[in-house]
């Protein structure tokens, strides 16, 4: 093969591992969207919660002795998607459920406060400083030839590709499937009627705030071992990212997120590795306005009807 | 009517103001730099510096009797800030500054310390455009940008020599600074520059970045920027198998890049301020700030200290604390200091280039090149 | 039903304690080379304790402090003004004293008060502006900050390269803004709700990342430095006068140089701008394109039956929130002397927003007081150094959840029939 098709294949390996970390976010984005209709705008905050108890476990099982890798991996997983569910519960409890019902502004502005609070909240805790985690899971394959151009695939890039996959397509099911996800959708459709149904909506806004949760502990063990950096500012950037990820692949939809993430990635990856690569985000946003020009509701969004 | 009036007013309040401060017991000195924010670790330098001299001074005896209190302001590093804390320090009557740290923040700042009748001496702002406009009462205890580029590209080109090259900054005033004044002066040397390219400072990913060095053939990488990014970069590197030798800017000196990278940071150059620490005339300050818990390896520890030894010394000899009259001694006459001789030109840079070029191990620790 | 409320103070104790023990009771040790924990101090861990009990107690006693804060009158800010007839004699009295104070008070407050009150003035124009788009037409704007920017460039840049004064540049400031917001408006106005959201804040990162990158015109990361500041018919208020004819203000009237002239002046300018801004949208408010803002706000599809256009309607509330920005950002310019792209960032169009909607949507008086709050409060906080951020998101919180409507909700021009 030419150096020109490997380099190529390289940087879309790049591209769709870093549009799968976006995909990761996004999904909690759009299931809080596609429930209540209001943009979580702490959700990053909660994805570096999880990157940071990670972080924590980890070190602190090293340092009590323990070396079997696949143990930590598993008791970090756990504890992280314990702690930052209860952070996204706590979150929904304290700063979006009292004002449910008032003008869709209100939650959002409330949501950019609780964003600041987490923020600060770890900034004072942690401190402000990058915290590095020597790379656990090493090593990966390569090929083509060393003399022209060599590829290199890790195996955390793989775990990453399969997380994503694996997320979505669970979490597919579990709407479309479950009785709980029933639950959900009716939610999404008319809350009002689905309390008249008998159907506790406050349990399932909740319960939906807990997987995005979840799912954002996961992003955060994943990317936190990937990058092996954390800071308290982490979440804000990804956030913004993952949410026009979201809106990308038309906000509510989970297949969408996944894809728009992974258009965000790719384009991203492209763009720096043909063009200069400060003009990255440039390009990301304007594709983003494209698309919606001529797709208002975003790649996969259900276009929305207008009822008098 | 009114205007006089106020005229009046502002007059009497001036007096009183310069009055009070004739009498005053103690000299306030504003610290003015990052004490929160991502890089919040550079102010405690600052701090750690200007705190150790204020206390050795205070423990001889101060100043004529006067004793010396640090202040001090956060500005986080954002020009915005800056501007609202050096008014504030204007406000509060501080008429001797050291800082600010961040070349962004220091820039509006000093404009307003010039046209107040504020002293600043910065231990970390090395922007040429600092000094360029011809203020009188600003000072720095640090070489140019310029100066630790060019130390920088001389490095390259007599040294290392290597085959391709590529400049990246993060497309701050900082780095992008430091960056074109390394290209340009190995352009003027004849070497080409393969690749010039920013990154946007708090990314995460550059694997794309590193893909295409590798495909380009890069055998060095200049960064400039500071030292969050290059750990990711060098990291990141290490996976992909791209092993090209790396330096930097003194922004990238710190105990983090190592704690980021890893076995990465092993070999990477760097210019720094000479390590001071290490200077056998500061030794006993070194085992006083030991004592008192805390880190006196610091690039912008000692020049932070020379910032206050300046002012003592210009106080001293002047027999004021008139900033202008301050300025005026410290431009024309010497001084031996913690960082050794600093003496000034018109503009009010050091002379000397305090910078020096070393080699950065996984340890954290460095050692100068020969 | 006691026991009950004991269970759920209990349930609201533990998850307190959850929340804390790893992120405050355990720190990740950043000076170590290798990665380590190290486990809070006594002094934290009795934080933690107090506060998981104060947690306990407001819960299992939280009907006994609704109740006593439900005895509490809320203050309603709005209702403090006469109404009605006494209104109408009042009111041009109440503003002309109020115009009166604002204009007298920079003399006899401190520099620094002066200097914040002027900020706040920026915040307050960036708020009406802002009010205009979200508050009265009800487009969500996210990246409102481009225009801000746009116009805080455009001074700084034609005074840098052609020498403009700040008198020329301020209009012309304003009308690039508009002719930005409507470009940009132009295409994307007929997304809706959150879609458009994501896109404004999208070009909003766009201007920002551009100006940025395009070092060659706007020295990228290094901002433009020395813009000048606003002359008096050509006075200066610089210590020593810049050019070969021009002349200093104090050298002019013969008195002594201060800086607090400069600040003074620059604060009056602002105030002149604000008083401007607001008569306008008031105007603007009455006449019959303002009326088509709400209707279209309210409903929209009504709006069509009815023959108006909604996009025209759309565009030009895009355009004059635009020019407005325009108008505080080139005097952002000028105030600072200082512009780089690290001013523009998002989560300035976030406080902005804040300021709306924390001021009631659509209430010019609510706005202005939302904006002296959103400014005065952190600088009051800066005492409180490290948890003033802190503090200021929890705010954001409480606000919304203590008055969603807003400090001073919208009155909407209406007659009451006397009994």
């Amino acid at each position: 093969m030419t150096e020109t098709l490997l380099y190529l294949i390289q940087q879309l390996i790049n591209g769709l591992t870093i549009g799968s970390t976006y995909a990761l976010i996004a999904i909690g984005y759009t299931m809080v969207y596609g429930i209540i209709g209001m943009i979580n705008f702490a959700h990053g905050e909660i994805y570096m919660i999880g990157s940071y108890v990670t972080f924590i476990v980890i070190a602190g099982l090293v340092s009590m002795g323990m070396v079997s890798l696949p143990i930590i991996l598993v008791v970090a997983l756990i504890v992280a998607v314990v702690i930052a569910s209860t952070y996204g519960w706590t979150v929904e409890r304290v700063a979006y459920r009292p004002l449910r019902g008032s003008n869709r502004l209100i939650p959002l502005i409330s949501a950019i406060g609780m964003s600041i609070f987490l923020q600060n909240y770890v900034v004072l805790a942690q401190g402000s400083r990058d915290v590095a985690l020597p790379p656990q899971i090493s090593g990966g394959w390569t090929f083509g030839d060393p003399a022209v151009f060599e590829v290199s695939f890790s195996y955390m890039q793989a775990l990453i590709w399969i997380a994503t996959f694996v997320t979505m397509v669970a979490l597919t099911l579990f709407i479309s499937r479950s009785r709980m996800g029933r639950a959900c959708r009716a939610c999404s459709e008319d809350l009002g009627m689905t309390n008249l149904l008998g159907i506790d909506t406050n349990r399932t806004i909740a319960l939906t705030f807990i997987i995005g949760a979840a799912l954002a502990a996961v992003a955060g063990l994943l990317l936190g071992l990937y990058y092996g950096v954390v800071n308290p500012f982490v979440g804000f950037i990804a956030g913004l990212k993952a949410f026009t990820a979201a809106v990308l692949g038309g906000i509510g939809s989970i297949p969408g997120a996944v894809l728009g993430g992974l258009i965000l990635g790719v384009t991203e990856a492209l763009t720096s590795a043909y063009f200069p690569s400060e003009y990255k985000d440039v390009v990301s946003f304007s594709l983003l306005v494209l698309i919606l020009l001529f797709r208002p509701s975003g790649l996969l969004g259900k276009p929305e009807v207008e009822k008098v | 009517m009114k205007t006089i009036k106020t005229t009046l007013k502002a007059v009497a309040l001036a007096v009183m103001a310069t009055s009070t401060l004739a009498q005053a017991e103690t000299l306030k000195i504003g610290l003015a730099g990052p004490a929160t924010g991502p890089v919040a670790q550079y102010g405690d330098m600052q701090k750690i510096g200007v705190m150790a001299a204020i206390d050795d001074i205070n423990n001889a005896g101060g100043i004529n009797g006067m004793q010396l209190e640090g202040i001090i302001y956060d500005d986080a590093c954002d020009p915005k800030q800056a501007v609202a804390v050096a008014n504030k320090i204007v406000n509060d009557g501080v008429m001797h500054v050291v800082g600010h740290l961040c070349s962004s923040s220091t820039e509006p700042a000093s404009d307003i310390y010039e046209e107040e009748g504020v002293l600043m001496i910065t231990a970390a702002s090395t922007s040429p455009s600092i000094t360029e406009k011809g203020h009188q009462l600003i000072f720095r205890t640090i070489g140019l940008d310029s100066l630790q580029g060019t130390l920088a590209a001389q490095h390259i080109l007599n040294s290392v020599k290597p085959k391709t090259i590529a400049v990246i900054h993060d497309k701050q005033q900082y780095g992008e600074g430091l960056a074109t004044t390394v290209k340009s002066t190995l352009e003027a040397a004849g070497t080409e520059i393969v690749m010039f390219e920013g990154v946007t400072a708090g990314d995460k990913d550059f694997s794309a970045l590193i893909a295409k060095l590798k495909k380009e053939g890069i055998d060095f990488v200049y960064y400039g920027g500071y030292h969050p990014e290059l750990g990711l970069i060098l990291r990141q590197s290490r996976e992909k198998g791209f092993n090209a030798q790396f330096m930097g800017p003194e922004g990238i000196v710190n105990s983090d890049l190592a704690k980021i990278a890893g076995k990465a940071s092993e070999g990477v150059l760097a210019t720094a301020p000479k390590s001071f620490d290490q200077n056998p005339v500061n030794q006993a300050r070194v085992e006083r700030i030991k004592a008192k818990g805390e880190d006196p390896t610091g690039p912008f520890v000692f020049t932070a200290y020379a910032a206050v030894e300046l002012m003592q010394n210009a106080i001293n000899k002047t027999g004021s604390t008139d900033p202008e009259e301050m300025a005026e001694y410290i431009r024309a006459n010497p001084l031996e200091t913690a960082i050794g001789k600093v003496a000034y030109d018109k503009k009010g840079d050091l002379t000397e280039s305090t910078f020096q070029v070393f080699t950065l191990h996984q340890d954290g620790s460095k050692t100068p090149v020969k | 039903m006691q026991n009950n409320k004991f269970m759920s103070a209990l349930f609201a104790a533990g998850i307190t304690f959850v929340l804390a023990c790893l992120m405050i009771g355990v720190k990740l040790d950043t000076e170590s080379t290798t990665l380590a924990v190290r486990g809070a101090t006594a002094e934290q861990w009795t934080w933690i304790g107090l506060g998981i009990t104060l947690v306990f107690l407001s819960q299992l006693f939280s009907n006994q402090i609704d109740a006593f804060f439900g005895k509490l009158p809320k203050p309603k800010v709005g209702s403090l003004l006469p109404t009605g007839d006494k209104m109408t004699t009042l009111k041009p009295w109440l503003l002309a004293a109020l115009i009166v104070g604002m204009v007298i008070w920079p003399f006899m407050v401190s520099r620094g008060a002066v200097d914040l009150a002027t900020l706040t003035l920026i915040y307050i124009m960036l708020g009406l502006g802002l009010n205009i788009v979200v508050g009265l037409a009800g487009l969500l704007d996210l990246g409102f900050v481009a225009f801000y920017a746009v116009g805080a460039y455009t001074y700084a840049l034609l005074s840098m390269y052609f020498g403009l004064s700040f008198w020329v540049c301020l209009p012309l400031a304003a009308a690039f803004a508009a002719l930005f917001g409507f470009v940009l408006g132009f295409p994307v106005l007929r997304l809706r709700g959150d879609y458009l959201a994501i896109v404004t804040l999208g070009f909003g990162e766009i201007i920002r990342i551009l100006l940025n990158n395009w070092t060659a015109v706007t020295g990228g990361p290094n901002g433009i430095s020395g813009i000048a500041k606003p002359t008096l018919f050509g006075l200066e208020f610089t210590r020593r006068a810049k050019g070969e004819d021009a002349q200093t203000f104090h050298d002019f009237f013969g008195i002594s140089y201060s800086s607090s002239y400069k600040v003074i002046f620059l604060y009056l300018i602002a105030v002149l701008l604000v008083i401007f801004v607001i008569y306008l949208i008031n105007r603007l408010m009455r006449m019959p394109i303002g009326r088509a803002w709400e209707a279209l706000r309210e409903d929209e599809i009504a709006c069509r039956s009815l023959g108006l256009n909604r996009t025209a309607i759309k565009l030009s509330a895009f355009t004059i929130g635009a020019s407005t920005a325009g108008f505080a950002g080139s005097f952002f310019a000028a105030r600072q002397g200082f512009i780089s792209p690290e001013s523009f960032i998002f989560i300035e169009s976030a406080i902005i927003l804040a300021i709306v909607v924390l001021g009631g949507m659509g209430s010019q008086v609510g706005v202005i007081l939302a904006a002296i709050i959103m400014t005065i409060l952190p600088e009051l906080a800066r005492e409180f150094s490290e948890y003033r951020m802190l503090m200021f998101g929890l705010l954001m919180v409480i606000m919304m959840r203590w008055r969603p409507e807003g400090l001073v909700p919208m009155k909407r021009p209406h007659l009451e029939l006397k009994q």
